[in-house]
């Protein structure tokens, strides 16, 4: 039993850690990114390359002065930023990054936690964030936050839709809510290639979920200043940043472990790299292609926003479950 | 539909190997034209006298009020013509780098140089005395 909690820690520090990482890089990662995609070079004072940049952004950040926002709602106020950190966390513990390794004759799985429901949880866990954008954008009495706010909650819920519906294609030709399960499942051809349509689905209303670019409306510069977070500064608004970044890398872990074969190697001969590197190699890959369409395309109008949910990726989404039906149908001998 | 967002992905990712178009520029700096007008300088001549007279050309020629000069006598040795500027002082706060003063300079004393970083942390050091401003020979 004790070994038990020790190895959970053990393992829940280490993933806490890689995310950490992965959140202070990516940072760095969208700056790199944007300034070559517009033909500069991003960071590039603080050591080579800027590879210290994230560093020297969080110490910016933890001795900017914390200004709070004089009638706002302390309690809501104070509680936002902590709850925008905390879904992407939790989400952490389902998240298959390898299969098993074996140390000193005892076999450990990789994952956190074996959950056989882990798609359900992921859903309703992330499904949360909107709370903290919410809360933000109300506490701060103030209108930009506010509509910026209210804009995410229309956008989330719509999305979290979409995004529910294309899971459940991966779903019925699994028959398992488990990402273990799921990703075993692909051994020999990745998921993507059976549920291309699902995967660009989760990829569109991933992105509208994050609130990024192309959809950005709850944090749309232009027109709201900052948004929800325009009344928080120093390390409430980091822990903003923070969340956002968390959920990116998040939702590319789950969209590897659903669509690109999780832990697996693409082509047989590469499997002698360990798995785990395998999974980290193609959550960075959707990470960088969250990036790569947040410079390239422009930010959508609301309506247009909400009529590609409604009008377009909900019939493409349901005509994909049906047609998925179908086949699993037809595949176990007809009726 | 697709086919335009692909296109633009195309164009994106193109851009992103290629050579970035800007310069690191506390390491790296552009040249600029040689008339470029920047900081002045007081120039001297062969014998290491000031050109300048005291005319006081400068001063009234200037549009944005930046010059103050006041002379006063001087030996053969340090003038041609028995005068000097005692005092003469640039503000860089008003200065507009029009380039008058060089133009009605008569004797050629007064020459913006293409040296362009003249940023301070203080706004009182941008106020150039004669020390700062006189050609180093």
């Amino acid at each position: 039993m004790v070994e038990i909690v020790i190895v959970t820690i053990v393992k829940l520090l280490i993933y806490f850690g890689i995310m950490l990482l992965f959140v202070a890089y990516g940072t760095l990662a969208e700056r790199k990114v944007a300034g070559h995609i517009q033909d500069r070079l991003g960071p590039y004072h603080c050591g080579p390359h800027g590879i210290l940049q994230p560093l020297a952004d969080g110490i910016k950040l933890f001795f900017k002065e914390d200004i709070v926002a004089s009638a706002s709602d302390k309690f809501v106020y104070f509680l936002a930023p902590a709850l925008a950190v905390v879904p992407p966390v939790l989400v952490l513990a389902v998240i298959p990054i390898g299969d098993s390794i074996t140390i000193g004759g005892k076999t450990i799985p990789l994952a956190v936690a074996d959950v056989n429901i882990a798609l359900l949880y992921f859903l309703g866990v992330t499904s949360l964030t909107v709370y903290a954008i919410m809360l933000g954008g109300w506490a701060g009495n103030s209108k930009y936050p506010l509509l910026g706010g209210l804009r995410s909650a229309a956008q989330f819920i719509s999305y979290e839709l979409i995004l529910g519906l294309s899971i459940i294609g991966v779903v019925m030709l699994v028959g398992s809510f488990n990402l273990i399960d799921i990703v075993r499942y692909q051994k020999d051809m990745w998921l993507v290639i059976k549920q291309p349509v699902a995967f660009i689905t989760y990829m569109i209303a991933a992105i509208a979920e994050l609130n990024r670019a192309p959809f950005d409306l709850p944090e749309a510069e232009s027109e709201l200043v900052g948004g929800y977070h325009t009344e928080y500064s120093s390390m409430k608004f980091a822990l903003f940043f923070l969340g956002e970044y968390a959920n990116m890398v998040v939702s590319s872990a789950i969209a590897t472990a659903l669509f690109l074969g999780g832990w697996y190697a693409p082509v047989h001969w590469l499997s002698f790299i360990p798995g785990p590197i395998w999974f980290l190699i193609k959550t960075f890959a959707l990470f960088f292609f969250m990036l790569w369409i947040r410079w390239t395309y422009p930010r959508l109008r609301y309506d247009q926003l909400m009529g590609m949910c409604w009008r377009f990726l909900m019939p493409v989404t349901l005509l994909n479950i049906l047609g998925t039906g179908l086949f699993v149908i037809l595949k176990n001998g007809g009726l | 539909m697709v086919g335009p967002l692909l296109k633009g992905l195309r164009i994106t990712f193109t851009h992103l190997f290629k050579p970035a178009f800007t310069v690191k520029y506390p390491y790296e700096k552009l040249d600029v034209h040689p008339r470029w007008r920047g900081k002045h300088v007081l120039k001297v001549d062969e014998e290491g006298r000031e050109k300048c007279c005291y005319c006081g050309l400068c001063e009234a020629v200037c549009p944005a009020n930046a010059i103050r000069i006041y002379g006063e006598e001087a030996p053969p040795e340090k003038s041609d013509v028995g005068k000097i500027a005692a005092i003469y002082e640039i503000d860089y706060r008003r200065c507009i780098f029009c380039g008058f003063c060089e133009e009605a300079c008569p004797r050629g004393a007064i020459v913006l140089t293409p040296y362009y970083e003249l940023a301070e942390p203080e706004r009182e050091k941008l106020l150039r005395t004669k020390e700062d401003l006189l050609e180093k020979r």
